[in-house]
């Protein structure tokens, strides 16, 4: 992301699904939503290479979480439903386009 | 318990109306159908008459609209592929000697410049935590990865996932793309995660879904089965490293899901084996 001075930082989202709800868990999805216009996300034939290996890699190049993984559900022992646990980070960047 | 080669219909009746040689040795093993029961797919790749393929492929580039399930009146030549013995022994050992061609089948066309398609499971959120609903994707020609592969994720198959919360996902780690050779038959569990990429190249991608369903709960193993296969000395060691019936039955983990989940998951596929073998595990 390039600088542009004089202009607004913008919201950068990155959501991540880690295997449990610690940030220090593996990372088993990972999409990042630009604030750009027009910018897409789509799923792809190739393995996915991910920038992060953990929630906490991403702290540590200055992410922040904005909203945890929920537990307040009713939770069910035998059922599974939603790969993963999933958190959602931001950067407020200045960010070009 | 004894050790034996489950038997398979004789002559069973085909769409074509045709006698049909025994299905035995297209039976699947039992590591295959374990591998099925961990990981909700079997890639079939049967060795059809020369020509099908390319004129099962050539009838769907003539055709001007789609014929929805009238698709085998439309294309005659794809009876063929499902009366495969290849096709219907998999379909047997994953589905019951009895399994039922549903009316219901697909030509789905990725024209060139096509957007991907998210992920999702089919139907509703009633899921089903056996193994008695099944989609076969037939592809008549080669898929390569810039032509909008369908994409599953193994062993999602017993997630109840509503699709709209899947919108947050992209990529999944362990996600298979289906870059396969044309005359490729895939089997999957009917409530698999499944998408595709975006078609990119100048070529049209062919694809021909048909749905099966179980009629009848086995009263054994209609596949190459040997009863002994869960009670031979294993390796506790290796765990899902090993490739017999057993380790991964119990242990193999392909999504790298949580302690929680992997539990849960085992105890889903023990009970699923036991539904398909009538017998129970130790």
């Amino acid at each position: 992301m390039g600088s542009d001075n004089g202009a607004q930082p913008r919201q950068r989202l990155l959501y991540i699904h880690a295997q449990t709800p610690n940030p220090l868990s593996a990372v088993l999805e990972m999409t990042i939503y630009e604030p750009v216009a027009g910018y897409k996300v789509e799923l792809t034939a190739e393995e996915p290479e991910f920038r992060y290996a953990t929630v906490h890699e991403a702290l540590v190049d200055g992410w922040q979480i904005v909203q945890f993984p929920l537990h307040q559900a009713e939770y069910d022992d035998d059922q599974i439903d939603m790969v993963g646990y999933e958190f959602i980070l931001q950067k407020m960047e200045v960010v070009d386009g | 318990m004894s050790t034996a080669v489950s038997a398979a219909p004789a002559a069973a009746e085909t769409s074509t109306g045709q006698k049909q040689c025994t299905l035995a040795p297209y039976l699947l093993d039992d590591l295959e159908v374990v591998n099925f029961i961990v990981n909700g797919y079997h890639v079939v790749k049967p060795d059809l008459r020369p020509g099908v393929n390319e004129a099962v492929a050539a009838r769907l580039d003539a055709m001007e609209r789609n014929p929805g399930d009238a698709i085998c009146e439309e294309v005659p030549e794809l009876n063929e592929v499902l009366d495969h013995p290849a096709v219907r022994g998999a379909l047997v050992s994953l589905a019951g000697k009895n399994f039922e061609t549903m009316f219901h089948r697909h030509w789905h066309c990725k024209e060139p410049g096509t957007p991907y398609m998210h992920w999702h499971q089919d139907g509703k959120n009633r899921r089903d935590m056996g193994m008695d609903k099944f989609l076969g994707l037939y592809y008549p020609a080669d898929v390569t990865a810039d032509m909008g592969p369908t994409i599953i994720v193994p062993a999602t198959q017993y997630r109840n996932a509503p699709t709209d919360r899947m919108r947050t996902y992209g990529n999944i780690r362990g996600q298979v793309p289906l870059v396969v050779e044309a005359g490729t038959f895939a089997i999957t569990h009917y409530d698999l995660w499944h998408g595709t990429a975006a078609n990119k190249s100048a070529k049209r991608r062919h694809m021909v879904k048909f749905l099966f369903s179980r009629t009848a709960p086995n009263e054994s193993a209609t596949w190459k089965h040997d009863g002994e296969c869960m009670n031979r000395l294993r390796d506790w060691n290796l765990r899902e490293q090993a490739a017999d019936p057993f380790n991964q039955l119990t242990f193999a983990n392909p999504l790298n899901v949580s302690q929680s989940d992997s539990y849960k998951e085992r105890a889903i596929r023990r009970d699923i084996w036991e539904q398909l073998t009538g017998e129970p595990l130790r």
